[in-house]
């Protein structure tokens, strides 16, 4: 079963175009839609989760139309949003089997074994009796996985999951969606490369609403080999750089700026080849030196 | 500053937002409905303009009132805005003081409150100035009608109002609490202040609780300011009402600085009860976190997947399951838990002050008490008000509940049907509402229990709350669910729904729509007494109910489609989903709701406009035009009057229906031939057949064959006599009427005939002769409106000849069959008694003349029986109900054997009471007969001798109307009221004076001068013209009291025995206060005409105070009592012109020593003598022997019947002792 998005536009009220014609293919497995902030990811996200329609253009999961058939789809879906709230004064336990009877769990010993495991799955079996008011970000986001996770969802949306979590909670907090990914399709968004490197077996970057590329991270990752050029300057010199040079990205290095710089051949003596990376992959798409938007526009104008 | 700049911020965010000018334009348009409304119909009545100035103050006090309703987002959101969007970690942290940051806000909010109550001014401007208006209803311009009623009224509410918000806003951190402080506010001073004024009679503290300053003050305006006063009289900040507004700005100020007090910038979180949680469980470090778990963790436990429920199964235990969450959540919150102890306290309260009328207690017997807990959805005046309001703001907390804590994206992307969130939210506050009710219950009982009542009716307990009570209520939730899904904004969506409501409760009256289809869950209403039980009243109300439970379907299936699920909130969209979720079982639902609300409404206005007539107010006064127009010239000719009335009644109290027929004897009166006979069969019966016994013809249409008929068979019928009727000839009218009713009408159904307690007015149903003066419009601004001719709403007192026709009197015979398990009551002496089949028959036949309109009763009836002398007493009660029938015995007797002995005898032969199915305490007499509802016999004033026996008095007063009444029948002119019911409490006094002695008779002239149940009017007309309530019941006896005082008993009886012996005939003219004012005249010595004159010619009002009373022992050991006293004494016209007269008279004053236990404060007299007295101030000296406690001037109040709570007619007496004297006199 994939995730079949074609031609799917939306254009909100306020005049924002936030997708252009996104089309998309997903199958089972971790599949990463990595893009900046206000690319269009969320939207996309919401409409996968059933909370938002189309103007135009359809999305189907299997033989499931998701605009058509929202109750269908809710039946076999996780989704772990963004942002979101959850009721203070409640426990973990009760509101996660609450949820459990909303999601049809209703057999009272079987509720009892579901809401156990996922709790102990997300660590939270220690605290399933404290208040959600209580709960730290990342014990927040551990229940909203639980909570996605109640329907043994073969459509898992994860929004974003990582932003705000601390280095071992996102550890720990990806060990769980890989566990997912080997049944069901699992699409996460972020905007952190480590994400999506670390986890996933296709990728598309997003921008702006537009699907920029969508690739394997490996074989993206291969497919720059021999292009991606680094150089470490003084921060004066980056505007000078800048001007000569395609730079893709820039970064901080003891004080001193790291460049990295797309070209098929060398770009200069100072320059040394570096084996690339899926953030190279990432700068170099958004840059427009691979990906939709290559020889569309020239480089130096690519960000207005 | 930073406080100016927090405030600037804070008044511009209000402008902008949406919800701040959607409350400003519902406000205008309440203000415009109110002022059009109300000023119009009072403005003609009263006499003062739409734009007087207490007609202003009235609108905006009530526009104040739907603000607070309304308007409480704005003091919510400033308050808790910060705390609620999760912006307060980066507003607290700036270097602002907690003071300007509350006050910058709370003045923000206090300057966008007070630009949305300019919407009241202006509505009420819009109302006076926009056209539509008459120029004759508009006075000139006056600015400050305007500013004193916004300075004085609007302005310390909308201070105290907002500062009451803002602190319950800050503290809770929830916007909408907001909401809850205005509901306190609002039900304080619309509903407690009102039971505290009025019912439980502490006006003083009912004035100060009234926060709106206003409903109680303006009442006291609207009756106790004369329509001059109303005309120009600004509304000024003085007395109680400076103080209740300095109260309530105090009330604000502390509330300010309790929030100054308890706020800090500090975290707030669940975390911090949490943290007290846990401390408590030995966690002291308290963090929450499950770190420790991250490394060891498995991550890979197998979750086990059970298979899952799907389908109908599914969706009920999806629905449960929400339902219980929601109840849970709104239970647990600290308005649910505040509901849970607020509405058992107010069902004491409540049910304890209406298990009593004025002071006396009545028996709490369950029906009592259920009709106590019960109020149709629409009544605003009920305390029950809170209900709903308190339902419509625990409904826009749960719907809007996902949202605000930030769950609904993940609840939104749940394999839930809308229609189950939705079902899940009605039926969570279904529970709410459902354990409201059970409180209600409880408090019922409790109360209930504490008075001793034994026999509790669960049952009826449970139908009554849970099966009607509730099903009231509960139909209100799915319209301000509905409202909540469409307009899909937190505070204009509430704001709506209580708009909605306010437009239930008096909107809809406001606009004209008077058909109860047409009002949200409106309908007839049900009532349960223990004589009718259920009777026919049930049906109505459930298909009416039934009607608007298809419409409530209708209204959740509306919410289900159009609630917004995920981010799409343009309204386009919303359709399209709408239109999405209109598939399968919703579209089944849907069709079905349709077919249901229409089939129902259907059959409802097939039974209310089709086999029932339904008029609107217009339709019924073009009928009443239409019956002038054609039937006035007939207005003044001679017409037959019936002298004699024979009937056989069959009644079938099952069936509601009534056969009867009869005949009239008509007899010529007048000094003419008359040919021409007017005879108008009742409204809404069946009249079979109407036959003169001679030669007669009938003309078409009034004669006018060309008109239009609008009163078609309703309308009178016009005979013309072949032969006319000579001077003293009679005529025999036969006449054969059916009634039976038909399906249920509007108002639901005639509760005349009933399964047990039937109550029949003859009046209703036999026809009558000749023109109907009542059946003109008598309202001025509707027959200036129909250019109908003005007229007076009642003859003047000189017009004797008026309403003659009433005033006939007839001798009765009646054969009325029921069923054999029932007695019939009707006047005049059983002849007979007989059963035929199922069916028992009564021969009731009068041996002296009674008037035409007359009752007839049926029911299950116990009969308590006795005599006085030849008059045989019956009490014909519902078996159960028998605990003041001593009483009443008592009374009779007392009452029969003092009037015979001061007026006259008694002429018939029999004296009944009857018992007629209602909750009413109320007693009302025809000849030989009196009537009352089922609360009489409940009244239990228990036998302590200081305690008023109120049974007794009324049914003295009953027994008075035996005379004045009954044998003396008086003209519907000027001062018919003061001469029926003045007389008739004139002479109870004398009866409560005789069987209990003066001290009893004290304590009920006491009683009727408290302010409550009847206020008393300063203006005035002259009692002789008397036509209220406080001239009829208060005045007229307080007057002949009063010359009873001064000139004894016997020469008011004198004159009052040969009022009677002129006018016993019935004979015109008929008697009218002129006359008694003549046989007063008569017998009143030369000193006291002018105290006579006095009271029935001008309104004279007697103002007399004790300032000050010291008393000085002398060393004779007796003690000189100087009295500081004021003595006034004004004239007061119709316009409230007030003229102060010399007084001059010999008023009582008295001293008073220590009362023994037990005893009245007065009932020890050291000296009670009447002293010359002029107006003024002066200082009295008396001297006394013995002690004095308090001193007097007209102690009694035998004329200044002034109705203040504080006694100034009396003052403590100030001890002076000599030092030396000190421990002696102490001793």
């Amino acid at each position: 079963m994939e995730l079949r998005i074609q031609g799917v536009s939306k254009t909100y009220a306020n005049g924002v175009q936030a997708l252009k014609r996104v089309s998309l293919t997903i199958p089972p497995g971790m599949y990463g839609l990595l893009g900046p902030n206000g690319a269009g990811k969320s939207t996309l996200m919401r409409m996968l989760a059933t909370l938002q329609d189309p103007d135009e253009g359809s999305i189907t999961l299997g033989d499931i139309d998701v605009v058509a058939q929202k109750d269908d789809v809710r039946r076999t879906l996780g989704y772990l949003p963004q942002e979101f709230g959850v009721y203070p004064k409640v426990t973990a336990e009760s509101l996660l089997n609450h949820f459990a009877v909303l999601e049809g769990v209703t057999g009272g010993r079987a509720r009892r074994e579901v809401v156990e495991a996922l709790l102990r799955k997300t660590n939270l079996w220690d605290v399933r009796k404290q208040k959600l008011g209580g709960f730290s970000g990342g014990m927040k986001q551990r229940f909203g996985v639980a909570v996605a996770l109640l329907g043994d969802p073969r459509l898992m949306i994860v929004d974003e999951p990582t932003a705000g979590l601390d280095p071992a909670e996102r550890v720990r907090f990806l060990n769980l969606l890989s566990e997912l990914g080997e049944s069901s399709v699992v699409l996460l968004s972020t905007h952190i490369v480590e994400d999506v490197s670390e986890l996933c077996t296709r990728m598309a970057i997003i921008d702006k609403g537009q699907i920029l590329l969508e690739a394997e991270p490996t074989a993206a990752v291969e497919g720059l080999g021999g292009r991606i050029w680094r150089r470490v300057i003084d921060r004066a010199e980056l505007p000078a750089l800048e001007r000569e040079h395609p730079v893709i990205s820039t970064k901080l290095l003891a004080g001193q700026t790291l460049v990295h710089v797309y070209a098929e051949a060398s770009p200069g003596h100072a320059f040394e080849p570096t084996r690339p990376d899926l953030e190279d992959v990432y700068f170099a798409t958004m840059a427009g030196h691979i990906g939709r938007r290559a020889g569309k526009t020239a480089p130096a104008e690519s960000a207005p | 500053m930073k406080l100016g700049e927090i405030f600037r911020f804070e008044f511009g965010y209000q402008a902008r937002r949406v919800t701040t000018w959607a409350v400003f334009i519902a406000l205008v348009v309440v203000v415009v409905l109110f002022s059009r409304d109300n000023s119009i119909a009072e403005a003609l009545l009263d006499d003062f303009f739409l734009n007087s100035p207490f007609a202003v103050a009235k609108n905006m006090v009530l526009g104040s009132l739907i603000w607070l309703l309304i308007g409480a987002s704005t003091a919510g959101d400033a308050a808790a805005r910060d705390v609620a969007t999760g912006m307060h970690p980066l507003s607290w942290t700036t270097p602002v003081t907690r003071t300007a940051y509350l006050g910058g806000r709370f003045l923000g909010a206090l300057a966008a409150n007070l630009m949305i109550l300019l919407a009241i001014p202006l509505g009420v401007l819009l109302a006076i100035y926009a056209p539509g208006i008459g120029a004759e209803l508009v006075g000139p311009f006056r600015l400050a009608a305007y500013v004193n009623p916004f300075f004085i009224f609007v302005l310390p509410t909308a201070f105290a109002a907002t500062a009451i918000q803002f602190t319950i806003a800050t503290v809770s951190g929830r916007p909408m609490a907001g909401y809850l402080g205005s509901l306190f506010l609002f039900f304080m001073s619309w509903i407690v202040a009102g039971i505290v004024y009025s019912v439980m009679g502490r006006p003083e503290l009912g004035r100060m609780l009234d926060a709106v300053g206003a409903i109680n003050v303006v009442q006291e305006m609207s009756t106790g300011w004369t329509p001059a006063e109303k005309r120009v009289r600004l509304i000024a900040a003085e007395g109680a009402l400076l103080w209740n507004r300095l109260l309530w700005i105090g009330v604000g100020l502390g509330a300010l600085g309790l929030t100054g007090l308890r706020f800090r910038f500090a975290h707030r979180a669940e975390g911090r009860r949490w943290l007290r949680f846990k401390g408590g469980s030995g966690s002291p470090q308290g963090l929450p976190t499950a770190d420790a778990g991250i490394t060891s963790g498995s991550g890979s436990t197998p979750v086990p997947q059970p298979t899952r429920a799907m389908g109908a199964r599914l969706t009920v235990r999806q629905v449960l399951a929400l339902a219980a969450s929601s109840y849970r959540s709104l239970a647990l919150s600290w308005g649910g838990l505040g509901s849970f102890v607020l509405i058992p306290l107010l069902t004491l309260i409540v049910v304890s002050s209406q298990i009593q009328l004025n002071g006396i207690p009545l028996i709490a017997s369950t029906a009592r008490v259920v009709d106590v807990l019960v109020a149709p959805l629409a009544d605003e005046l009920t305390p029950w008000i809170l209900i709903p309001l308190l339902l419509i703001y625990f409904a826009g907390e749960l719907v809007w509940r996902e949202r605000d804590t930030g769950l609904d994206e993940i609840t939104d992307a749940m394999p839930l049907a809308t229609g189950v969130s939705v079902l899940g939210n009605f039926l969570g506050l279904g529970m709410l509402l459902a354990t409201w009710i059970a409180l209600l219950m409880v408090g019922g009982v409790a109360i209930q229990l504490l008075r001793g009542v034994r026999e509790l009716q669960i049952v009826l307990y449970l139908g009554a709350l849970f099966g009607l009570q509730f099903m009231e209520y509960l139909l209100l939730v799915p319209l301000v669910l509905g409202i909540h899904a469409v307009v899909n904004h937190k505070y204009i969506g509430h704001m709506v729904a209580l708009m909605a409501y306010v437009f239930i409760v008096i909107g809809a009256s406001l606009l004209g729509i008077d058909h109860r289809l047409l009002v949200w869950g409106s309908g007839p209403a049900w009532s349960y007494t223990d004589m009718m039980g259920f009777g026919p009243t049930l049906g109505p109300w459930a298909w009416f109910r039934a009607y608007w439970g298809a419409w409530a379907g209708l209204a959740l299936i509306v919410a289900s489609l159009l609630y917004a699920r995920g981010g799409d909130t343009r309204i386009s969209e919303r359709m399209a989903q709408a239109r999405q979720r209109l598939a399968g079982p919703m579209a089944r639902a849907a069709l079905l709701a349709v077919g249901l609300t229409a089939g129902l409404g259907g059959f409802v206005y097939y039974n209310t406009n089709v086999l029932n007539a339904y008029a609107t107010a217009d339709q019924q006064a073009d009928w009443h035009e239409a019956y002038e127009r054609r039937f006035g010239r007939f207005e003044s000719l001679a017409q037959p009057r019936v002298a004699a009335t024979e009937l056989r009644v069959e009644l079938w109290p099952d069936r509601r229906a009534a056969d009867i027929t009869g005949r009239y004897q008509l007899v010529n009166s007048s000094l003419e031939p008359i040919d021409t006979i007017l005879v108008a069969p009742a409204p809404g019966v069946e009249a079979v057949t109407l036959e003169l016994d001679r030669a007669a013809m009938r003309l078409r249409a009034g004669g006018l064959e060309d008109e239009a008929d609008i009163l078609d068979d309703s309308g009178p019928r016009v005979y013309v006599l072949e032969s006319s009727l000579a001077p003293g000839d009679s005529a025999w009218l036969a006449f054969e009427i059916r009634v039976a009713p038909r399906g249920f009408s509007e108002s639901g159904v005639d509760l005349s005939i009933v399964g047990n307690g039937t109550f029949v007015s003859t009046v209703a149903w036999l026809p009558r002769i000749g023109f109907q003066a009542d059946r003109l419009i008598t309202s001025p601004s509707e027959r200036r409106a129909r250019e109908l001719p003005p007229r007076a709403v009642i003859p003047v007192l000189e017009d004797s000849t008026a309403n003659e026709a009433w005033a006939g009197r007839i001798m009765l015979d009646a054969v009325v069959g029921t069923y054999a398990d029932q007695i019939v009551v009707a006047p005049g002496t059983l002849q007979q008694t007989w059963t035929e089949g199922e069916r028992r028959y009564f021969h009731y036949r009068t041996d002296a003349p009674i008037g035409f309109d007359q009752s007839i009763f049926s029911a299950d009836y116990a009969v308590r029986e006795d005599r006085w002398k030849e008059v045989a007493i019956r009490i014909f009660h519902h078996p159960g109900h028998t605990a003041a029938l001593d009483r009443m015995i008592a009374s009779v007797h007392a009452s029969l054997a003092e009037y015979s002995e001061r007026y006259g005898s008694y002429p018939w032969s029999q004296i009944t009471l009857v018992e007629r199915p209602g909750h009413g305490v109320g007693m009302s007499a025809n000849a030989s007969m009196v009537n009352f509802g089922e609360g009489f016999p409940q009244w239990d004033p228990g036998d302590s001798a200081l305690r008023l026996d109120m049974p007794f008095a009324v049914v003295a007063h009953e027994l008075g109307h035996q005379w004045w009444g009954a044998q003396l029948p008086y003209a519907f002119v000027e001062g018919a009221p003061v001469l029926s019911e003045g007389l008739a409490w004139y002479s109870a006094l004398q009866v409560v004076e005789a069987t209990y002695g003066t001290d009893q008779m004290r304590a009920l002239l006491r009683f009727m001068r408290r302010p409550y149940p009847i206020r008393p009017i300063r203006l005035g007309r002259p009692l002789l013209r008397g036509l209220d309530p406080w001239m009829a019941y208060r005045k007229g006896p307080y007057a002949l009291h009063a010359l009873r005082e001064y000139m004894g008993a016997d020469r008011v009886d004198r004159a009052l025995r040969t009022l009677l012996d002129k006018h016993r005939s019935g004979a015109p003219p008929l008697a009218t206060t002129l006359d008694l004012y003549r046989e007063l005249k008569a017998v009143t010595p030369d000193s006291i005409q002018p105290l006579l004159h006095d009271l029935f010619e001008v309104n004279v009002i007697w103002e007399f105070a004790v300032d000050r009373a010291t008393a000085t022992a002398r060393d004779d050991g007796a003690w000189d009592v100087a009295m500081d006293i004021r003595a006034r004494k004004v004239v007061v016209d119709t316009a409230g012109v007030e003229t102060d007269l010399d007084l001059d008279a010999w008023i009582e004053v008295g001293v008073f020593g220590r009362p023994e236990a037990g005893r009245d404060r007065l009932s020890q007299p050291l000296h009670l003598a009447r002293h010359r007295i002029r107006s003024g101030d002066h200082t009295l000296t008396i001297t006394v022997q013995e002690r004095p406690v308090l001193a007097g001037i007209d102690p009694h109040h035998v004329l200044d019947w002034e109705e203040r709570e504080d006694d100034d007619n009396i003052e403590r007496v100030v001890v002076r002792t000599r030092p030396a004297e000190g421990g002696a006199a102490g001793g």
